[in-house]
């Protein structure tokens, strides 16, 4: 029962609760940086890894802080988490960090991050946090990656820096600027609703039956 | 009163861990950084003076809000070269960045190389590719930089504009222009010819010196 | 959804909720709401927008070749193919016949250079139907122009084809030169104001396919104003205040700034002046509401030309007074007579 729990925790993020489709949470990102793949899975990485640490520094302390400061407290930790990320991408990988941009520096006020903290970390043990932040950022980091490809190929004609259309595509640069963010983004939403809706009609047929 | 002991000890615990964790991190990356930076820097200097094996900084303060920098990169027998200096400048979205090699009559262009732009990509940021950078080996800055459109350069002076990226080509032209102004003000040519070039620069230093 | 006849409505009595009529067959002019008594059909407006633009068309043939016409008959075989697959998948009646997708269609053609790539041409057909229309729920529902909207979005995809030009066939530097500068590229970016007047009036320069002949555009517009189906105020208000506007600025500096003449006669200013500013669905209903939408966006795109990034801002002057056209709808609609002083 107990690991039947954990995996529901880890599963939701993957697509019940998808941040950026489902949620409409962590927009921002969401739009900004998925130019190309590489720069989602990047900035979903950073996310994901402060978002683990996030949950896991505020569940083990959910006991001791008090409430009237938790925010406050919430905040100097994920700043710091954000910081040290910042610091470490720009010391290791100078030419992601300089695509990023502010992006990083801007995980901090995230709203998946302090929202997983008060919707579950501070109210649930170490571990099933865990299971919640990995599956949340999973998802974030997967849905960055699928808006990066998409993004990517039309865009630029490539999918990780591997041209794959040919000379006769000619790239749609609409795709690279922040229109063509929204206009993926709005596809995509509709899409995940579409066939959540059609999975739930299909469900609800089948209980009847 | 309790809570209120509770509240403090709070935030000072979260403040004081976070202070002395990212103090910890710091030290170890700052160094990193400023060397990554600097790699970056030297990089383009010997891109836009290809005969330049190292380089001086000299640095003259203008006014209150003006301090040029420039880079007089050496030979290994120390002789100067020409002169780099960054370019900088509003584009069609952003400041647009340019390293610039200038030949020691500050006559004509060495290379340049473009740092930062926010252009729009597929179109201004064409400004980084080399077919675009590579027309500015040899073109005369005086009196000044021009571009034309849709044909090819007819003077020593000129350079052709990407075309459908007319603003970001001006920019990079526009900021050519005003900063050997601003070197040829700043520095005047037999000044430059005086600088002692036989030491080493001490901005080529262990960067964890650097740490502010 | 459906069918509907609002026959015996009146603006007053007509919420802003109510679907606009689709009926291709019943007796009603589409527009967004509120709705008028309308005794023409559809079909038969569209129509004469569609002969209107005949003049324009054949312009563009003479002073650009044949590829004009294909490229015209390609953006409306792909709008009138977006349309039909459209409502096919929506499982909505048929309706490609009542001549909107074909004016989407020519229109998107006449803002394009002769030499865009016929692939860019299909794709801004789709895009202008399909999310310019039909996502908003077809026509009547759809808040921008959709042509002006495909044009935006190819603008965007390809911003160095739609702005490739050629001279005309009918000028003798078309020999020597492949691309040329359009009238208001060369004032913005060369600082040329000196192209003849009359090139302009008759067509003779580089620009999209319908911009350049003035003469073929008012031809059409007048023919349109004759039948009843454009209202003055929208053409005549957009183009004045482009007119006063930039006068201001060239009475201040002659030598930096075109003059008014030159404004109203370069670029997309006639086109959009008299099929998309004139759009029924797209601009508002109320007279307060029509003279804001035109004022504010002669302003804009004169702003634009004279200190925006662009030479030409005429498309996204108009887009952008779209946006607000519910608003202005809502807040300039007349007070009933006889009611008490609240209404919202």
């Amino acid at each position: 029962m107990a690991g039947n729990s954990l995996f529901y925790e880890f599963k939701k993020g993957l697509w019940q609760e998808i941040p950026p489709f489902r949620l409409v949470l962590g927009t921002c990102p969401t739009l900004a940086v998925t130019n190309s793949a590489v720069n989602g899975i990047a900035m979903g990485l950073a996310t994901l890894f402060v978002l683990l640490f996030a949950n896991i520094i505020i569940s083990a302390l959910r006991k001791y802080v008090a409430m009237q400061v938790r925010i406050a407290a919430y905040v100097v930790i994920i700043a710091l988490l954000v910081t040290v990320t910042d610091m470490f991408m720009a010391a290791m990988f100078p030419p992601i960090s300089k695509a990023l941009g502010p992006y990083i520096p801007l995980i901090i006020v995230n709203c998946i991050i302090l929202g997983r903290a008060e919707a579950f970390a501070q109210k649930n043990p170490v571990v099933p946090s865990i299971a919640d932040a990995l599956g949340i950022g999973i998802g974030f980091t997967l849905s960055l990656a699928t808006m990066g490809v998409i993004r990517e190929l039309l865009g630029f004609g490539s999918i990780f820096n591997v041209k794959l259309l040919g000379e006769w595509f000619e790239p749609w640069i609409v795709m690279i600027l922040p229109a063509g963010a929204f206009l993926v983004y709005g596809g995509l939403v509709a899409a995940v609703n579409w066939i959540s809706s059609r999975k739930e009609a299909a469900a609800k047929a089948a209980a009847e039956a | 009163m309790n809570n209120l002991v509770k509240i403090l000890l709070n935030l000072i615990i979260v403040g004081a861990f976070s202070g002395a964790v990212l103090a910890a991190v710091f030290s170890v990356a700052d160094p990193m950084i400023q060397a990554n930076k600097e790699k970056e820097l030297k990089e383009s200097i010997f891109k836009v003076l290809p005969e330049a094996k190292d380089f001086k900084t000299l640095e003259k303060v203008l006014g209150p809000e003006e301090k040029v920098v420039i880079y007089l990169g050496v030979d290994e027998a120390r002789n100067p070269v020409g002169v780099a200096f960054k370019a900088d400048g509003g584009g069609f979205q952003g400041n647009i960045g340019v390293m610039v090699g200038l030949s020691l009559d500050y006559l004509k262009l060495k290379n340049i190389e473009i740092l930062d732009q926010l252009e729009t990509p597929g179109l201004g940021d064409r400004i980084r590719e080399a077919s675009f950078k590579d027309q500015f080996k040899g073109v005369e800055v005086q009196p000044k930089v021009e571009y034309i459109k849709y044909k090819k350069p007819e003077k020593p002076n000129q350079i052709q504009a990407i075309t459908g990226a007319t603003i970001s080509s001006d920019a990079v032209v526009k900021n050519i222009n005003n900063a050997v102004a601003r070197l040829a003000r700043a520095f005047p040519k037999e000044e430059l010819s005086k600088v002692d070039t036989s030491a080493a620069d001490p901005a080529v230093k262990p960067a964890s010196a650097e740490v502010k | 959804m459906e069918q509907k006849t609002l026959e015996t409505k009146e603006i007053k009595t007509a919420p802003p909720q109510e679907p606009p009529a689709q009926a291709a067959t019943a007796r009603l002019v589409v527009s967004s709401s509120p709705h008028f008594l309308n005794t023409e059909s559809v079909p038969k407006i569209m129509h004469s927008v569609v002969m209107a633009l005949f003049p324009a068309v054949a312009a563009s043939v003479y002073f650009f070749g044949w590829r004009a016409l294909l490229l015209v008959i390609v953006c409306v075989a792909a709008c009138l193919g977006t349309e039909y697959a459209f409502q096919r998948i929506r499982n909505k009646p048929i309706k490609i016949y009542d001549g909107s997708a074909i004016i989407t269609g020519m229109l998107l053609a006449m803002t394009l250079p002769v030499g865009f790539p016929i692939f860019g041409a299909v794709l801004g057909s789709v895009f202008a139907i399909g999310v310019g229309k039909q996502l908003f729920g077809g026509l009547g529902y759809n808040i921008f122009n959709p042509a002006l909207l495909g044009r935006a979005f190819l603008m965007a995809t390809y911003p160095v084809l739609t702005t490739t030009w050629v001279w005309p066939r009918t000028m003798e530097k078309a020999v020597d030169a492949v691309t040329a500068a359009t009238p208001l590229a060369m004032a913005k970016f060369e600082g040329k104001l000196d192209v003849p007047l009359m090139d302009m009036i008759l067509g003779n320069t580089a620009g999209s396919l319908g911009e350049t002949s003035a003469v073929a555009i008012i031809l059409g517009g007048l023919y349109l104003r004759y039948k009843g189906y454009i209202n003055w105020k929208l053409p005549l208000g957009y183009l004045g205040t482009i007119a006063a506007f930039s006068a201001v600025f060239w009475l201040a500096n002659p030598a930096k700034y075109p003059s008014p003449l030159f404004h109203l006669f370069a670029g997309g200013a006639m086109l959009g002046a008299w099929f998309m500013v004139t759009d029924m669905v797209t601009s508002p209903v109320t007279s307060l509401g029509q003279w804001i939408f035109v004022i504010v966006a002669g302003i804009l795109a004169v702003v634009i030309r004279l200190f925006g990034g662009l030479p030409e801002g005429v498309m996204y002057s108009i887009l952008f007074m779209n946006a607000f056209v519910p608003l202005l709808n809502k807040h300039t609609r007349p007070k009933v007579f006889g009611a008490a002083g609240k209404q919202s």
